[in-house]
């Protein structure tokens, strides 16, 4: 066995206990002063689907790098109500502290995250600036607002809708089309909407993504809805203007991978795309 | 072993097995009264993700009533050792004995045996060849492994209609007929894990017969036990156990990854448990 794990209770003043999972080398083996946290998004739990996050963290465990993966507040084994990613800064920064106070010699951190994992840990930076983070790796970010998903919506669904004869044979039977045109006009309000006075949260994860003085490593999925939003929002939004050209930013397209990288091939090959990265970074 | 014992959150260890280890979680009782204990054995596959929140807010629930939990993942599965592909039932199995033997060790009362779908049929399993009496609480049992495994198989047909899998020339059950491994949304299923699980048939064990709790969820507003259901009850009765079956209004949570609460099948368990008294155990 190339790899050793013990759970962890994730813990700190201002948040809920929370259970993690620490993999290390093993006994004896080499072990890099460079951590990753795992930041779980998207409603998992620290394992992951079809196990994406264990096997990650044993394989880079395996490679020299301490890794914890821990449940947030109402997840997974973690007692509490859940912490909607946007606040999960308290929560981050405990983790980070965790995996640092457990003697394994680790200083700086890698952020991973994956979809609103990946968000969270933007707008981790964005909130606190942690010089602790040296680096970040962004799987398929999570930019989703209510306009982009009207425009999304109208753009492939409804216009669809209101060419088919069977919805206007409903609608005038006073059937559940009166119900899709409320939806539609509800849509098409969204759109509109002006954009609030305060940041979006894609603007923070913008302001976050600036807040990173190490590097980035940004890893999309070819097969993915989240991931094409993303570089749609990144190319048309002025707060994300230069921000994937920055230096310090890699990019590396899954060629066939859905949003989990279910296949083997996938996840081996995002596996070994962020070992690479990381052995950069640690040299 | 490194035991965790932080309030609300369960006490998280590995537990050595011949073959890795198999990662464990346990809820003891507060305070001296035990009313029993508990050993829950999870769904398959992406199940087991699904359905983790809702497990662990029984568990606290259970353990709260007076019961101490065990929680295991199986070979294979959540944080425990190996890969899924290296399952087999048999070696299931042997991790609920395994596990089945520490509760013992470590609590007394009355034995339960908790599984949810396919759990249901690795709790009757392990029912069959106890030496001790035991109850049976099952969450949506799966009445047979065939059945589990086709609706697995299944998933295998919805990600070529979304094109996520390149057509092959075999089909999973053509390959796994053959001998060879088959790799379905995101997991390795074995020809031995399959032919294993496809065996398995939720038949009561032989005498002593003890409660048999059977609990299923359906999102109609009056919801009613299915025929199926309703036919296999009339045979565990036969078998001269207590049957104590309903029917209850919830989320589909075991088919969906959300943050779905359950809360009128945890409270349904512990009525239905309550009723038991915990000097009524089998000699």
């Amino acid at each position: 066995m190339s790899y050793h794990e013990h759970p962890l209770v994730v813990t700190g003043p201002k948040v809920q206990d929370m259970l993690g999972i620490v993999s290390l080398p093993a006994p004896g083996a080499p072990q890099k002063t460079t951590g990753v946290v795992i930041v779980v998004g998207g409603a998992q739990y620290r394992v992951g689907s079809h196990r994406q996050f264990v096997q990650l963290a044993r394989f880079l465990a395996a490679a020299g790098y301490p890794v914890l993966r821990f449940d947030f507040p109402g997840m997974g084994d973690s007692p509490g109500d859940p912490v909607p990613f946007e606040d999960s800064a308290p929560h981050i920064a405990t983790a980070i502290d965790a995996l640092r106070g457990q003697g394994t010699g680790v200083g700086k951190v890698v952020l991973w995250g994956l979809c609103d994992g990946a968000s969270a840990s933007l707008l981790y930076m964005q909130a606190r600036h942690d010089p602790r983070v040296a680096g970040m790796v962004l799987l398929n970010p999570w930019v989703r607002s209510d306009a982009g998903l009207a425009r999304a919506q109208v753009k492939h669904y409804y216009r669809q809708r209101l060419m088919e004869p069977g919805f206007w044979r409903k609608l005038a039977a006073g059937g559940v089309g009166w119900q899709a045109l409320r939806g539609l006009g509800k849509n098409l309000r969204a759109m509109r909407q002006k954009p609030p006075e305060t940041l979006t949260f894609q603007e923070l994860m913008a302001h976050g993504w600036k807040a990173v003085e190490g590097k980035i490593m940004l890893i999309l999925s070819e097969r993915d809805l989240t991931a094409q939003e993303f570089v749609e929002h990144a190319k048309t939004h002025p707060a994300w203007r230069g921000l994937l050209s920055r230096p310090g930013v890699t990019q590396h397209a899954v060629h066939g991978a859905d949003h989990t990288f279910s296949s083997s091939s996938a996840q081996r090959e995002a596996e070994a795309v962020v070992l690479a990265w990381l052995n950069d970074l640690d040299r | 072993m490194s035991l965790l014992g932080r309030a609300m959150l369960p006490q998280a260890f590995f537990l050595p097995t011949g073959s890795g280890k198999r990662f464990c979680l346990f809820h003891p009782a507060p305070g001296d009264f035990v009313r029993g204990c508990v050993l829950y054995l999870h769904p398959f596959a992406e199940e087991l993700n699904c359905t983790r929140r809702v497990a662990a807010q029984q568990a606290r629930a259970l353990a709260l009533a007076g019961y101490c939990v065990l929680q295991i993942d199986l070979l294979g599965c959540g944080d425990s050792a190996g890969h899924f592909a290296d399952a087999t039932w048999e070696a299931w199995l042997q991790d609920a004995r395994l596990a089945r033997h520490w509760l013992r060790e470590h609590a007394s009362g009355p034995l339960w045996l908790w599984g949810m779908r396919a759990g249901a049929l690795l709790a009757t399993a392990l029912a069959k060849d106890l030496s001790e009496p035991c109850h049976l609480l099952l969450w949506q049992p799966v009445v047979s492994g065939q059945q589990q495994q086709q609706q697995f198989l299944r998933l295998h047909t919805a990600s070529q209609w979304l094109g996520a899998d390149r057509a092959s020339g075999q089909t999973p059950s053509q390959m796994l007929n053959n001998g060879q491994p088959a790799d379905i949304a995101g997991y390795t299923l074995s020809p031995a894990l399959a032919r294993g699980l496809a065996a398995a048939r939720l038949e009561p064990p032989p005498c002593p017969s003890g409660q048999l709790v059977w609990l299923e969820l359906s999102v109609q507003a009056e919801p009613a036990l299915s025929p199926a259901s309703e036919k296999q009850l009339a045979v565990w009765r036969d078998a001269g156990w207590a049957v104590s079956a309903q029917a209850l209004t919830g989320p589909l949570f075991w088919q969906t990854v959300g943050t779905d609460d359950a809360p009128a099948l945890v409270q349904a368990t512990l009525d239905a448990l309550a009723k038991t008294p915990a000097q009524a155990a089998p000699p």
